[in-house]
């Protein structure tokens, strides 16, 4: 995976702009221009609550170009919330950009990305710099309903192929999004990120198609800088990304636990133990 | 009003610190991680994540929930063990700008003494915090803490093991943490760690399971302030060795409530979590506070909480 570099900081920055793309579903803008630079695919921050209440929340930085970083997130607790209440001029913290993100930089030529729900929110970056590098990028894009499928024209605009799927039927095909990309095309490499099961399947699917595939895990966090081990997930011993930690054997192999924010929270889907 | 700055080093048994702050075992990693977001040479001590004799790989996910004013941690003591960790982790620690304390615990009271002596023997640690109170490891972890008479037991043998300063961690979940502190002073601790996580429990009520993997956890942040004020209020009567507070501190006043219950010193675990820079934050605010009450240290209001301000009030003849 992509590793961290040091450029990781506390940024002050302000809101630009603020959208309210579904109920409950946030866009924000910050100026961040520092941020903005530093950040790399699948990398995300930890918001400082403006409170000053309760632990910082962690998103995943949806664009970052120029001057402008955003996050794109949903209404889900009490964090959150009070993260949706921002408005523009107003200050937010942010610390970042933080963990090893996607790996653009490979050999595919015909790339699927599969987004479920909020897990959009870390594979913009990636889809533009895999079509940069002249990839053809299908998103498979799956989300309970038409309104919460966010931002698909976006991906439209950047030069994807849209898959669509939704729990309801109310846009795309009625389904899991997992179940269109097995009906798809062979691609010759996948990322992901989106809840836990749809992530076992992709990972599945990938070692059925014999292709690589990485996984951006989504965990509560407690630190989400690696102090803690509040985020851990197993991952072969052998993996690069394995910490400093002495194997455990399991099935025969070794395993160690990995923290998701620190070593990843990109992993090779062939590499996790869970 | 004083003019020089107040002065806020102070001392933990040998232990001098720079600032009267402790960052929280198992909340600052090693130190690495906060380094790019906080400045180390303005915290008195990193109290690392605590070392068993053997490895252990923890609990299984989920390890952390956020509650109402705080969160429920259970990590199951997740480390790679002491040998692994004196060989190939401690060496990493060294040239840290501030004090590491090391932090010990264990399954039996041999583990203790054992851990205890090989970890203190080392350079890079300047004193050990016993971690009798963990409630977060199936059984015994936290008998030790909840039990005066085998928290003594614990404090004898690491204390044939070191002479460095020992701090013992207690545990609020037990009916009488003034008698477990008394022991083990007289066992002898050189310092007290107050509190640690208070045990508790959050459910999902759609899916009607745990929200965490061990059922329990130990809770901490805002939520046990109050709970771990009274707790170093109380056991500072009961002994004479000073008291590292702790527990949900976040702010300048949070962390100047046990100064005043009586610590020496704090211990910032959580708030961490919620922002990096609350250390500094807190340090810079504690000088202009002292400044501004004119005190030349941080030593005259340890203990100052004045108990006997309100005048009671009884019916005749209640004998109260
Ligand atoms: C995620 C997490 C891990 C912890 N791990 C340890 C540990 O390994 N050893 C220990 O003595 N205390 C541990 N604690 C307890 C803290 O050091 C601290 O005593 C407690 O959280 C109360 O302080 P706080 O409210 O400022 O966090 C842990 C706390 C948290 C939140
Ligand atoms: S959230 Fe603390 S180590 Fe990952």
């Amino acid at each position: 995976m992509a590793t961290t570099d040091h450029t990781a900081a506390v940024h002050e920055t302000t809101v630009l702009e603020r959208h309210e793309l579904a109920a409950g579903v946030i866009h924000l803008s910050l100026d961040a221009p520092q941020l903005a630079g530093a950040t790399r695919p699948g990398q995300y921050v930890m918001a400082i609550p403006p409170s000053a209440q309760t632990a910082a929340t962690a998103l995943a930085v949806y664009e970052a170009e120029g001057k402008r970083a955003s996050l794109l997130f949903f209404v889900t607790g009490k964090r959150t919330r009070e993260l949706a209440e921002l408005r523009c001029g107003d200050r937010l913290d942010v610390v970042g950009p933080l963990g090893n993100g996607f790996q653009c930089m490979n050999n595919a030529r015909d790339v699927a990305i599969v987004a479920g729900g909020v897990g959009i929110a870390s594979v913009l970056l990636c889809a533009r710099e895999l079509l940069r590098d002249g990839a053809r990028v299908r998103l498979f894009y799956g989300a309970r309903t038409a309104e919460l499928l966010v931002e698909a024209q976006r991906f439209a605009d950047a030069g994807c192929e849209l898959v669509l799927t939704t729990d309801d039927g109310s846009a795309g095909e009625r389904g899991f999004i997992t179940d269109a990309l097995e009906r798809a095309r062979k691609p010759e490499a996948i990322y992901a990120c989106g809840p836990t099961p749809m992530l076992r399947t992709v990972a599945r699917i990938a070692t059925e198609l014999r292709i690589p595939a990485q996984l951006a895990l989504e965990e509560t966090f407690g630190c989400g800088i690696g102090g803690c081990w509040g985020c851990v997930v197993p991952l072969a011993g052998h993996s690069s990304q394995a910490p400093s930690f002495p194997p455990a054997v399991r099935g025969g192999s070794d395993v160690v636990y990995a923290r998701i924010c620190r070593e990843g929270p990109v992993f090779l889907a062939d590499e996790l133990r869970w | 009003m004083v003019n020089v700055r107040p002065s806020l080093t102070t001392r933990i048994g040998q232990l001098e610190l720079a600032y009267p702050t402790l960052m929280g075992s198992g909340c600052y990693g090693t130190g690495e991680e906060f380094a790019p977001f906080a400045d180390l040479r303005k915290i008195g001590a990193i109290v690392l994540k605590s070392v068993t004799r053997l490895p252990r790989l923890g609990n299984p996910m989920p390890r952390i929930v956020h509650t109402s004013a705080g969160m429920l941690n259970a990590i199951g003591l997740q480390n790679p063990g002491i040998e692994w960790y004196l060989e190939r982790e401690l060496p990493k620690y060294s040239g840290r700008p501030c004090k590491l304390v090391g932090s010990v615990a264990g399954f039996s009271i041999d583990d203790y003494a054992y851990v205890t002596q090989r970890l203190a023997a080392r350079s890079e640690i300047a004193a050990i915090e016993l971690n009798v109170s963990c409630p977060n490891v199936a059984s015994e972890g936290e008998t030790f803490g909840c039990d005066p008479g085998l928290t003594a037991r614990v404090v004898r043998a690491a204390r044939a093991g070191t002479d460095k300063t020992l701090i013992v961690k207690l545990s609020p979940n037990v009916t009488d943490i003034c008698a477990v502190a008394r022991e083990a002073e007289a066992a002898g601790a050189d310092a007290l760690a107050v509190i640690n996580t208070v045990r508790g429990m959050a459910i999902d009520v759609e899916a009607w399971h745990p929200r965490l993997a061990n059922v329990s956890g130990g809770l901490s942040g805002p939520a046990i302030r109050p709970v771990a004020v009274l707790a170093v209020y109380e056991v500072a009567q009961a002994v004479k060795i000073p008291i590292v507070g702790q527990g949900g501190i976040e702010t300048v006043t949070d962390a100047l409530e046990f100064f005043l219950a009586g610590a020496s010193a704090i211990s910032i675990g959580t708030a961490n979590f919620t922002d990096p820079r609350v250390p500094e934050r807190i340090v810079a605010e504690l000088e202009a506070y002292l400044a501004r009450r004119g005190c030349a240290s941080i030593d005259a209001i340890v203990g100052k909480a004045n108990v006997g301000f309100a005048t009671p009030h009884q019916y005749e003849g209640d004998e109260g």
